[in-house]
């Protein structure tokens, strides 16, 4: 029979041997049986395992081999210079040395913790960009079976914080049926609820606040140190919102990423935000020029917690950011109206 | 003589009808939002399952939170529906088929034999956006629908003469099964000479005798579906009718272009051009020509069943089916004047009856029995999707070891004696099996006695994918 390999024969089972059928997604064993038999079925989908990294091959090559004697250069350079100073003060008086040493023990331990927590945002951010690829790469597969992965990445990221209960509850109730897309549409749309909601706000809260702020700020220069300035305390905040731990380097990176995404947004979201710009433009130019600016930096600092919440967010964000800009520009313009008013 | 009864005599009693009942429509519609949705399926095909789940988790949709991926559902955006059903002159049977699937045991609906509409109306409150302007909340009104699907099989009808469907039938009956199973009637019909004057206690015998051979083309071992007229099969109120007395003359030989007044071949044809024009025309034009958007259900498994002349059949017969809709984009005037169907989703029922990694097969294998119909939607620019569903689902997922491997499969009642089973059903193929491929051994897809489904505190397992079925239809209505 040539057909015998092609397909799998049904099988009559008795009922009582059964383990009882719990939609449970997070029994891994039975999990990996059905990947080795859909391999073969979905074979043409599984292809494009693209790595998640972006910035990687730009910082190739000659850049990297600077900055690493750079780097060797300075700390070798920095370290002598430190030796020495504690050669100096012991040569000088050993209570002065123990002074000194003390201070550096201090600057090292302290700064060692920064560097590691700093990492730790770093680290995470690198894994919620990586779980977020391979949403991405699920939500195209229709197959069913390959998600434990990501559900098994989700709880490792979220292991030991508050969002841990919400998650845990939303990935109890899947359904047996669900396929892999259907997985994570809903683990977007349930488990993140919370959190999108927190994380909106926050956008809001901030772009209305730049945006009053420049509105009535006097002196022109100052009001771009604090929109950068409120724009970076957001970013610190929407990440914590989100469970990637708020350090520096991760600061820094996820402000590289969003000023990259910014500056490379896609033809329709420009026109999209120019739309309501021109739109809230006019609405707050009645009320006076300076509000037009305010408005403008308002929508400057909504657009980066946007793109700052889309990359911190493990899931794909689906929905548009329309409401949001346009609450944005209504909060503004009713502030506005209301401190002209008040005036 | 009052203005209406002075138009009826210049334009036809119809006519009028049919201009009040638009314009009834049309003064409804303009206000509020009006869906027709078509619910399209061969018989036993469970539309009417299909339709009393529908309605079933759209009542309870404003606290259960049985239907995750229906944005407007999820969002808590729905403040309450009502069923309208009443209000119409056939109320489709909801609280019959409602209270027979909550008993211990639950049993399905009965398999339909009449016609019967559903009106629900959704109140629900609209998202933050300009719309809001025009109030809060709003209400959709949705329509559905339920009738036998044999007579879904008399719209081609309307588009062929007595010859053309002559035609068609005789190249159907020259294949198998229906050559072998009808060869003692088409002997009959070739000794009667036709063009003799008509004899209508032979023709009574012979419309008779074709009734039967119908109903024994559509039960197993054959379970064709392609079977015309369709009211030959289920008679509903047209029960011992003389309509009805009507079967295509299948001859080696037309028995000439004109046919004698008075003759059988004239009768035959007087019979088939009433049939069209009493029968299947008023069912077409008030039930079928006014639709905005269709789900069509297509039952793959009893085809992978029963073998390729079942697939076969089954796919002429959607793919004549389909044509009699009409399909394009239509703007919002056309939406009010003449509405197209612009939506249409293909769903293959009782995807419980297979296990869920096979849901994706199911689809596939789907596509292969509408791909001309597909094709042709594809061409008027409409969106068309498949999608694997089950309005209720009466398995559970479960393993077990087989050989040493983990193997999912399924566990349920047997429909017919309730005796409890576990199977892995088999594989749903993603192409056309080969001819020796079709065997009992492959499929083992069993029919299965419905879980009990509660009359409330209806949960997401209760189904599977309707909500997604109902985004697709209408989640750009509550928008």
């Amino acid at each position: 029979m040539s057909g015998q390999d092609q397909f799998r024969k049904p099988v009559w089972l008795d009922p009582k041997q059964l383990e009882s059928g719990s939609p449970a997604v997070h029994e891994t064993a039975s999990a990996r049986e059905f990947e080795l038999q859909q391999v073969r079925e979905v074979r043409g989908e599984e292809e494009d395992n693209t790595p998640p990294v972006r910035g990687r091959r730009r910082c190739g090559g000659w850049w990297r081999l600077f900055g690493l004697s750079l780097g060797t250069l300075l700390v070798a350079g920095v370290g002598m210079e430190l030796y020495r100073l504690l050669q100096w003060s012991l040569s000088i008086h050993p209570a002065m040395a123990g002074a000194v040493g003390a201070l550096l023990a201090i600057v090292l331990i302290s700064g060692g913790v920064q560097i590691r927590r700093s990492l730790r945002g770093l680290r995470q951010l690198r894994q919620v960009e990586r779980i977020r690829a391979q949403a991405e790469t699920l939500l195209e597969h229709r197959g069913q079976g390959q998600a434990n992965g990501l559900l098994n990445a989700l709880q490792r990221h979220y292991r030991d914080t508050a969002e841990q209960q919400a998650l845990n509850d939303t990935v109890r109730v899947l359904d047996s049926a669900y396929s892999d897309s259907e997985i994570v549409r809903y683990l977007s749309d349930h488990a993140f609820g919370e959190q999108d909601r927190r994380a909106r706000r926050c956008v809001q809260r901030y772009a209305v606040e730049s945006g009053v702020l420049v509105a009535l700020s006097p002196w022109a220069s100052f009001d771009m140190l604090l929109v950068g300035w409120r724009n970076l305390r957001m970013l610190r905040e929407i990440a914590g919102i989100y469970g990637v731990a708020p350090g520096a380097a991760a600061q820094w990176l996820l402000l590289k990423r969003v000023l990259h995404n910014l500056a490379f947004a896609g033809l329709s979201e420009m026109a999209t935000d120019v739309g309501t710009a021109a739109l809230g433009g006019s609405l707050a130019a009645s009320l006076s020029a300076r509000a037009g600016q305010g408005l403008g930096a308002g929508l400057f600092t909504a657009r980066t917690g946007m793109q700052a919440l889309r990359l911190c967010r493990p899931l794909p964000l689906e929905q548009g950011e329309q409401s949001l800009i346009n609450s944005v520009t209504k909060g503004i313009v009713e502030r506005l109206g209301r401190s002209k008013t008040a005036e | 003589m009052g203005i209406g009864r002075r138009m009826k005599s210049w334009l036809g009693e119809e006519r009028v009808d049919e201009l009040r009942d638009r314009l009834a429509d049309l003064a409804e519609q303009s206000v509020d939002r009006h869906l027709r949705l078509a619910v399209t399926g061969l018989s036993q095909s469970g539309k009417t399952v299909f339709i009393t789940a529908l309605v079933h988790h759209l009542l309870h949709a404003h606290r259960s939170g049985s239907l995750p991926f229906f944005e407007v559902a999820a969002g808590g955006r729905i403040l309450g529906s009502r069923d309208l059903g009443a209000e119409s002159e056939r109320p489709f049977p909801l609280q019959q088929a409602i209270a027979g699937l909550d008993r211990e045991p639950p049993h399905w609906p009965a398999s339909t034999r009449g016609l019967s509409e559903v009106r629900l109306a959704i109140r629900y409150r609209r998202p933050p956006g300009l719309r809001r302007m025009l109030g809060e909340s709003a209400t959709l009104y949705l329509d559905i629908v339920d009738y036998p699907g044999e007579w879904l099989l008399d719209l081609p009808l309307l588009e062929s003469s007595f010859e053309q469907w002559c035609e068609q039938q005789k190249r159907l009956f020259e294949r198998e099964p229906r050559r072998s199973v009808a060869a003692a009637w088409l002997e009959r019909l070739s000794r009667i000479d036709w063009q003799a004057p008509a004899d209508a206690a032979q023709l009574k015998v012979l419309s008779e005798e074709f009734a039967d051979l119908l109903q024994r083309l559509r039960s197993d071992p054959h379970a064709l579906s392609l079977l015309q007229p369709g009211r030959c099969l289920l008679p509903g109120e047209l029960e011992g009718s003389e309509l009805l007395q009507l079967f295509p003359l299948i001859l080696p030989q037309w028995p000439g272009d004109e046919a004698v007044p008075g003759s059988f071949l004239a009768e035959l044809k007087q019979r088939y051009e009433r049939y069209r024009e009493q029968v299947v025309r008023p069912f077409y034009r008030h039930h079928f020509s006014r639709f905005d958007r269709q789900v069509v259900l297509v039952d793959c498994l009893k085809t992978l069943n029963r073998g390729e002349t079942c697939f076969d059949d089954m796919k002429l017969a959607l793919t004549g089916i389909l044509q009699s809709f009409n399909y394009g984009r239509s703007g919002f005037l056309r939406r009010l004047f003449s509405p197209r169907i612009d939506r249409v989703l293909f769903a293959s029922t009782k995807a419980d009856h297979v296990t869920a990694n096979q849901h994706h097969n199911l689809d596939r294998f789907l596509e292969l029995i509408i791909e001309d119909a597909q094709r042709d939607m594809g061409f008027e620019g409409i969106d068309s999707r498949c999608m694997a569903i089950a309005s209720l689902r009466s398995t559970q997922a479960a393993e077990a070891q087989v050989d040493g491997q983990t193997l999912s499969c399924l566990r349920g009642w047997r429909k017919e004696n309730g005796e409890e089973v576990a199977l892995f059903p088999g594989e749903v193929p993603i192409e056309l099996p080969r001819r020796e491929d079709w065997t009992q051994e492959r499929f083992r897809f069993i029919d299965f006695a419905p879980r009990r489904l509660p009359h409330n505190a209806l949960l997401p397992s209760h189904h599977i994918r309707l909500d997604q079925l109902l985004e697709y239809m209408t989640g750009d209505l509550f928008r």
